[in-house]
């Protein structure tokens, strides 16, 4: 009984004294922080031929296929029909509007889009593999409407 | 030309620091009103330090220091502080200190006054290696800044952040560095031909994860500071991103593209099990973890546009729950380390993206800045300070407010800036 009440006693004083007491005393070292880099080597050069130059542009936040753009996508089956075994990349790309990872998720929305339609005249889904580097790669360096439209784009590989 | 070529290439790492330097631009409107005297002992490292220790309270916009020209002669033998004659100045606290150093050692003691109370407030002392000057600043800063403001300060913080060094026709440079929250004491941790994007914390600030084109692809990379030590968090031949770590620091959320399009995942570091968050047929991505770890904030376009999204992580199924509701565009979202609000990037009919705050009892957002193209804010850790990317001209650099209405710029020597992520406490 006499200990219970000494405990409340002195965690009452400690929390009076905790409240009241203006005064703060700290004494701390400081840590140790070391770092260390690391470089990556370069990607080795890209040895896959260029097979197709079609550039696909899109509308501001959209990721739909235009008239132009299946035209230039027809041309595409063409080749892919001759060709069999062929490979292709699609890169998508957003302008610079925007957030970087949501740009990195439309870009692959593009990319997407242009690897549905040549599944639909066709084409096996495995001769096809659709990315994005977002804004990352940029064709055209400006912050206007035209370097914008210029940006938002699949390019095939 | 060939020889221009390769000398520039040659000589370009010799000016690859890109060190940030510090503009206070704003300050707030009731600051407290601070004398700080320069600490007494060894002068190079008092004037060293005095010079850091000043930047970084002033950073805050809550603390207008005195001008040293202004300075009264100090008399305090005895202890005795002439209470008066600062109050005549009109200031709030005093800060004396006093520095003793060794060979192998700085040690720093100071002492905080309170002018109106007329008392001491603070006694204390932090010490070091020599060649820890800024650090010991920045942990003094930041007892003056706890003992004054009320709340633990972000000084002795770090951030991580992009830079890029474009050179005409050579292709970019992309290195991903570490930086005192004041933006010295510059490091790279990786260096890069591909784009890196989305550096993130781990809770205790040891590790990082980030996004790395290295491979022509995009994925996660887990880096061990100290160590250099990293690794792919994933082998699925998909696209990875948006990496965020969990208060605990056991899981990251994740952006998987396995199906073609952006959706979340819940990554268990322990075993890598994958727990998928959302299905949409829209774009979801950017999630980040609510400081108590039971819900994430994510980025969706099922509305049609990118709007921000609650989901709780404790309800099976749980229905996730639209948060921003002001124009078509609101994204890239963090809450404040209390939760009574979310800090994202918000486009304004005016097609200028800035970054806004939303508290939790408000129906509207606040437009907290005012450029054409704010990015990526990330939250100081006690919530009262944002850093984000701004581009002035063509120059893309950080910059940064605190809640209570000031901001600064950090500028860098060479290069874009940008991607900015702010550093847990770290002691």
């Amino acid at each position: 009984m006499n200990k219970s009440l000494n405990i409340t006693f002195t965690s009452l004083a400690f929390i009076i004294f905790t409240s009241c007491s203006s005064l703060q005393i700290t004494e701390e070292s400081v840590l140790n922080q070391a770092a260390t880099g690391v470089t990556v080597s370069p990607k080795s050069i890209a040895t896959q031929a260029v097979l197709a130059n079609a550039v696909i542009y899109f509308e501001y936040d959209r990721f739909t296929l235009t008239t132009e753009s299946i035209q230039a996508l027809k041309g595409v089956v063409d080749l892919m029909n001759k060709n069999s075994k062929i490979t292709l990349s699609l890169e998508g790309h957003a302008d610079e509007r925007g957030t970087r990872e949501y740009n990195l998720a439309l870009g692959q929305r593009r990319s997407e889009s242009v690897s549905d339609y040549l599944i639909a005249n066709g084409i096996k889904r495995s001769q096809l593999f659709a990315m994005s580097y977002g804004e990352e790669r940029p064709l055209s360096l400006g912050s206007n409407d035209s370097a914008w439209s210029k940006n938002r784009r699949v390019e095939i590989k | 030309m060939k020889k221009i070529s390769l000398f520039v290439l040659f000589v370009l790492p010799l000016f690859c620091a890109s060190e940030l330097f510090l503009e206070i631009t704003k300050g707030s409107e009731d600051p407290f009103k601070v004398a700080m005297i320069p600490f007494a002992g060894n002068a190079s490292v008092s004037k060293k330090l005095n010079k850091v220790i000043r930047n970084d309270l002033s950073r805050t916009g809550e603390f207008s220091l005195l001008d040293e020209r202004l300075l009264l002669p100090l008399e305090i033998e005895n202890e005795e502080i002439n209470y008066q004659d600062w109050r005549l100045l009109g200031m709030d606290y005093l800060v004396v200190g006093n520095i003793v150093k060794e060979k192998n050692s700085i040690d720093v003691s100071y002492e905080i006054y309170d002018i109106q109370k007329r008392r001491k407030i603070r006694s204390s002392k932090v010490f070091g290696l020599p060649t820890q000057l800024r650090q010991l600043a920045h942990y003094t800063s930041d007892g003056i800044y706890e003992s004054i403001a009320g709340i633990k300060g972000i000084a002795s913080t770090k951030l991580l952040y992009v830079n890029e060094i474009k050179s005409g026709d050579i292709k970019s440079r992309y290195r991903l560095m570490l930086a005192d929250s004041d933006g010295a004491n510059e490091q790279t941790l990786l260096n890069s031909s591909e784009p890196i994007i989305s550096p993130s914390w781990s809770p205790d600030g040891k590790n990082i994860a980030y996004v790395s084109f290295e491979t022509g692809l995009a994925k996660v990379y887990i880096q061990n500071i100290a160590t250099g030590k990293r690794e792919s968090v994933l082998s699925q031949n998909t696209q990875i991103s948006s990496p965020s770590w969990s208060p605990d620091g056991k899981y990251l959320s994740l952006t998987l593209y396995q199906d073609g399009n952006a959706e979340i995942y819940i990554l268990r570091l322990r075993d890598r099990t994958l727990t998928r968050m959302t299905t949409q047929f829209a774009i979801d991505t950017e999630s980040s973890w609510s400081p108590k770890g039971n819900k994430i904030l994510f980025t969706s376009g099922r509305s049609g546009s990118a709007q921000i999204y609650e989901l709780d992580l404790r309800r099976l199924n749980a229905k996730p729950k639209r948060l921003s509701f002001e124009g078509t565009y609101n994204a890239k979202a963090s809450y404040l380390p209390n939760e009574e609000g979310i800090i994202f990037v918000h486009r304004s009919g005016d097609g200028l993206f800035n970054i806004a705050l939303k508290y939790k009892k408000e129906n509207f957002a606040r437009i907290l800045t005012e450029s054409k193209m704010d990015e990526s804010p990330s939250v100081a850790p006690n919530g009262n300070m944002v850093i984000y990317g701004i581009t002035e001209g063509d120059q893309s650099m950080l910059a940064g407010f605190s809640l209570s209405g000031a901001s600064f710029k950090l500028p860098a020597s060479q290069g874009e800036v940008r991607e900015p992520a702010w550093s847990n406490f770290l002691r």
